[in-house]
């Protein structure tokens, strides 16, 4: 946590608000007092996850013995402070807001999307102004389309909440506000990029000027249905509302058709946003399918499945393994529960220590072994706001540079591929210097060849003292390491060394998991190495593949359509519902077949393995909302247990070379997996992108169609130069692989051997 | 957010309602009580007598009082509520319907659903609208309800089908635009008042 230097911070006061008197600590402003304590003041601009915008003037009170009115959203309460929210004056004052505010704005409320759900509407209605008392010469404002979303500026009131959120929390930066009296309005700075991040500053927007352009006219607000869930894309398990109604007068199947969230906490990424559209619509009850698949299931020996699987699925699955001995392939996920076992050998819990709202908080951060844009765009958000708040010190160490986090990072360090150990093994030799760290880790660290580790993983001796040096006087300190490392050969060393951070430096370490429910499935399954006679794949190929995508023997649910728990980034178990209908089997239908007993998949919730860290709670139990404050009640966080600690190190080995082209998995921004591929709006054609340089040294032409193969899975792909890109590394998306996707769990850096398709030139 | 309906995995059998009856006759000798009552009663008689005064009146003193449907219809009143019309606009003939969606909402029965889209022109157009007339129970609110007076009752009233349901689309119900110029403004269920125009107020203007 951040020391502060105000004086006082933190003390207990008390405040009188409209007679009620309210305890707090100060440090917070008047209407968080108020709200906390369920007192009401009415506000236009006021976004609980930003700073303070204090455009509207709505929430002005009055204070004894202060003249004039006070704005409630951004003045510090002190104590003993006596305040009155509503009177005659305030109100005339607040009505007078609104009559400004509805000058020119067009009463096309009948078609307007957010009618229903707009805080204009709303406050025009409650401060009774019931006509529109001025006027001004009407301006040219035609609607832009932007892509994503389309803005109306004869509908903005300039509250400035989407400018704010994509400043300081997406931190796309795309929004600006061009100043102009009147004629004031929002423009996109960077419409070129088409930010899908800008679904957030839509979310926000109070009435109908920023919206979704696929969502636009539509459906009205009031047809849909809210279906509270949580997204299963990457792995935060962010809450999310799917909003549901039949998808025509023909088809009257329940169809998502946007997704919402509690906006005032909570940020979705564009995957959680955009990427709905992947329910299985297909599937019916084929019992010859079904009995094949039971077939399959008594002659299989593997069972090898994607991180796409719920908490329940994983115990079921696990059961299963108990009962006939299968072997429980899921690369990713093994990968990362042997990260975190070693992790855990030093620090003594299972789970990692580090959580999002201290990052958010943090003065200094670094981050290690993920291109964290692209990775985990919450967590990236996390670090934006510590960046425009705190004005944290970000260090961003990774080969390839990201030009998305330019405006966040302070200090970009390149290591060579391949060179993580030693990274971070100078990362705690300097930054770990006055820890009280252990005799072993002592010996290991001042044993260190510092010049060769240097030399070898480029990492400059001057670049560490200088991240030193700007962490200096800093308080709250976040290290966030990501899937770079987890299938690294030398992942276990690497994360002793990581572990040493969070257990004797005070970090806030988050050990991103992988995309989709990896966490939960490292902490339910004991996961196999290898793969032995014959392998059922679910959401994978296999000998007999279930598959909720399509291309499958049996049909599958989707994450949408089923109901199951997820466990997340930030160690908590969070319920899904069922958003949309479902015709065919389920995974609990076959394990009923083959001697398990459950009516419902959610009946293993309360089974989840207590050693692990879950709790014996039943599903129906969940709780799924946020408090007044902005506290999650969201499901349960996993309890820590503690593990046997073993605090030995071994020397760094040697670095294994990667030469000539290098190829990054690395998917973008939108994009997790085949599901988020399926997503209409978040469309996109997969490409090889690559520097100049790069296309050099690999002899390829803008526009080439190659052909490699990474872990058995072949890819071909048109290259494409992309001139933001330096260095000699490319980036392979792997979201589009369907089936295959799941089998690419190898190091994301890989050498590869390019075999031109043809030489015709594809685009320009 | 409440949870309670994700939590109802019932489906289908929670919405049944016992209806009270009253009690039956539980013996043999009530039941036959009841049987003699109904059927001797006195009123079997009153009603046949006025069924003979009536008749006399009509054969013998000219005093017929039914109406030869269907050669003859009765002019039934502006405020009659049968099936709906999709009126147009007089200036331009397009369709009044802006799909603000308020009709589907208040419809009491469920039987209107539409379908709206971005159109071209920037306009949210109507992309399908459709009426369920088996279930419509003609209570008049999407007329009332309607902003633009795009959606009003007509005087078509025989609606007798050979199936239970019938539905009908949006051209089923659009005024023809080669009949224009027959589209009778609406005085009944949610028109304007006489008196509309002197209520109007002009937008004041400060330039």
């Amino acid at each position: 946590m951040g020391v502060h230097n105000s004086i006082g911070l933190g003390k207990e006061i008390t405040i009188t608000i409209d007679g009620k008197e309210c305890k707090s600590t100060y440090g917070k402003t008047i209407l968080q007092i108020a709200r906390e304590n369920g007192i009401y003041i009415p506000t236009m601009c006021y976004l609980t996850k930003v700073k303070p915008i204090a455009s509207c003037r709505m929430c002005i009170v009055n204070v004894e013995g202060v003249e004039g009115a006070i704005l409630s959203c951004q003045e510090k309460a002190v104590d003993g402070a006596v305040i009155t929210t509503n009177n005659e004056g305030l109100f005339l004052e607040r009505q007078n807001i609104m009559k400004l505010y509805n000058v020119n704005h067009p009463l096309e409320c009948g078609v307007c999307d957010q009618s229903g759900e707009c805080d204009l509407q709303n406050k025009t209605l409650e401060f009774e102004v019931d006509n529109q008392t001025f006027t001004a010469r009407e301006q040219f404002r035609p609607i832009e389309n932007w892509g994503h979303v389309s803005y109306d500026a004869s509908l903005c009131i300039m509250c400035e909440k989407c400018v704010r959120v994509s400043t300081e929390i997406t931190g796309d930066e795309a929004l600006q506000i061009k100043f102009g009296g009147y004629s004031s309005e929002i423009i996109n700075v960077k419409p070129e990029k088409n930010y899908a991040t800008l679904g957030e500053a839509a979310a926000v927007c109070p009435v109908g000027a920023l919206v979704d352009t696929n969502f636009k006219y539509i459906a009205n607000a009031w047809e849909l249905t809210q279906v509270p869930s949580s997204c299963p894309h990457c792995g935060g398990g962010c809450q999310l509302y799917y909003e549901v109604k039949p998808a025509g007068i023909e088809n009257r199947r329940e169809t998502i058709y946007r997704v919402g969230n509690n906006y005032e906490f909570s940020t979705l990424c564009p995957a959680g946003r955009y990427a709905f559209d992947y329910d299985n619509t297909t599937a019916v009850k084929d019992p010859e399918a079904f009995n094949r698949a039971i077939e399959a299931f008594k002659k299989a020996k593997t069972i090898r499945f994607s991180s796409m699987t719920s908490n329940e699925e994983a115990l079921i699955l696990q059961k299963l393994k108990e009962k006939y001995g299968y072997r429980l392939l899921s690369p990713e996920a093994k990968a990362y529960r042997d990260f975190m076992d070693a992790y855990g050998s030093v620090t003594g819990s299972h789970l990692y220590g580090g959580d999002l709202k201290t990052l958010g908080k943090s003065q200094g951060i670094i981050i290690l072994g993920t291109r964290l844009n692209d990775d985990h765009p919450t967590v990236k958000y996390h670090v934006n706001m510590a960046s425009k708040w705190e004005r944290a010190r970000v260090a961003y160490i990774h080969p390839m540079e990201d030009p998305e986090m330019q405006t966040i990072v302070t200090q970009f360090i390149k290591n060579e591929v391949g060179s993580e150990e030693g990274v971070a093994a100078l990362l705690a030799e300097v930054l770990l210097r006055d820890a009280a760290l252990p005799e072993s880790a002592r010996a290991f660290l001042s044993d260190l060849d510092i010049g060769q580790l240097s030399a070898e993983s480029n990492v400059g001796e001057e670049e560490l003292e200088a991240l030193k040096a700007s962490l200096h006087k800093r308080h709250g300190f976040s290290l966030i390491v990501g899937t770079d490392l987890y299938a690294h050969p030398r992942a276990k060393e690497i994360a002793k060394i990581i572990a040493l951070f969070e257990k004797y430096g005070g970090y806030n370490v988050i050990c991103v998991p992988p995309a989709g429910n990896a966490m939960g499935i490292s902490l339910i399954c004991d996961l196999d190495d290898e793969a032995e006679g014959s392998v059922i794949g679910y959401n994978v190929s296999g000998d007999f593949t279930l598959s909720a995508m399509g291309g499958g023997d049996l049909d599958m649910p989707a994450m949408n359509q089923q109901e199951g728990t997820l466990t997340t980034l930030e160690k908590r178990v969070v319920p899904m519902h069922v958003a949309t209908p479902y015709e065919g089997y389920i995974l609990n239908d076959i394990a009923n077949a083959l001697g398990l007993d459950a009516e419902y998949t959610i009946d293993y919730t309360a089974q989840l393995p207590e050693a692990r860290g879950y709790k014996a709670v039943d599903f129906d139990t969940l709780p799924d909302y946020f408090d007044i404050t902005g506290e999650a009640h969201r499901g349960y966080l996993l309890d820590p247990k503690s593990v046997p600690v073993d605090e030995s190190f071994d020397e760094v080995a040697e670095l294994e070379d990667f030469d000539g082209t290098i190829v990054y998995q690395c998917n973008p921004q939108e994009h997790f997996s085949p599901f988020t591929a399926m997503s209409k709006e978040l469309a996109s054609k997969p490409l090889l992108r690559g520097s100049a340089q790069f296309a050099t040294a690999a002899k390829l032409q803008d526009g080439d169609t190659v052909s490699f193969e990474i872990d058995g899975v072949r890819f071909e792909r048109v290259f494409k130069i992309d001139t933001s890109m330096k260095g000699t590394i490319a980036l392979n998306p792997i979201y589009d692989m369907g089936l295959s996707w799941a089998l690419l769990s190898s190091y994301r850096f890989s050498q590869v051997k390019f075999e031109r398709m043809n030489n015709e030139k594809v685009g320009s | 957010m409440s949870l309670e309906q994700f939590k109802n995995r019932n489906v289908g059998t929670q919405h049944y309602k016992m209806l009270d009856l009253g009690e039956s006759p539980k013996t043999p000798w009530c039941r036959f009580k009841r049987v003699m009552k109904r059927t001797f009663k006195g009123e079997l008689f009153v009603g046949l007598w006025v069924t003979m005064r009536e008749m006399i009146n009509a054969l013998f003193r000219g005093e017929m009082h039914t109406v030869k449907y269907p050669f003859e219809k009765l002019p039934i009143s502006p405020r009659y509520r049968a099936i709906h019309e999709m009126l147009r606009l007089l200036e331009s003939g397009h369709y009044r319907c802006i799909g603000c969606g308020l009709c589907e909402k208040i419809c009491i029965s469920n039987c209107i659903a539409m379908e709206t889209r971005y159109d071209e022109n920037q306009r949210k157009e109507v992309s399908e609208y459709t009426i369920n007339f088996g279930r419509c129970i003609f209570c008049g609110y999407c007329a009332e309800v309607c902003p633009e007076l795009a959606i009003v009752h007509g005087p078509r009233y025989e609606n007798a089908s050979e199936q239970r349901a019938s539905f009908a689309l949006f051209e089923d119900m659009l005024t023809p635009i080669d009949k224009l110029n027959l589209q009778q403004e609406y005085p009944g269920f949610g028109a304007p008042t006489p008196y509309a125009d002197e209520n109007i107020k002009k937008t004041p203007l400060a330039y």
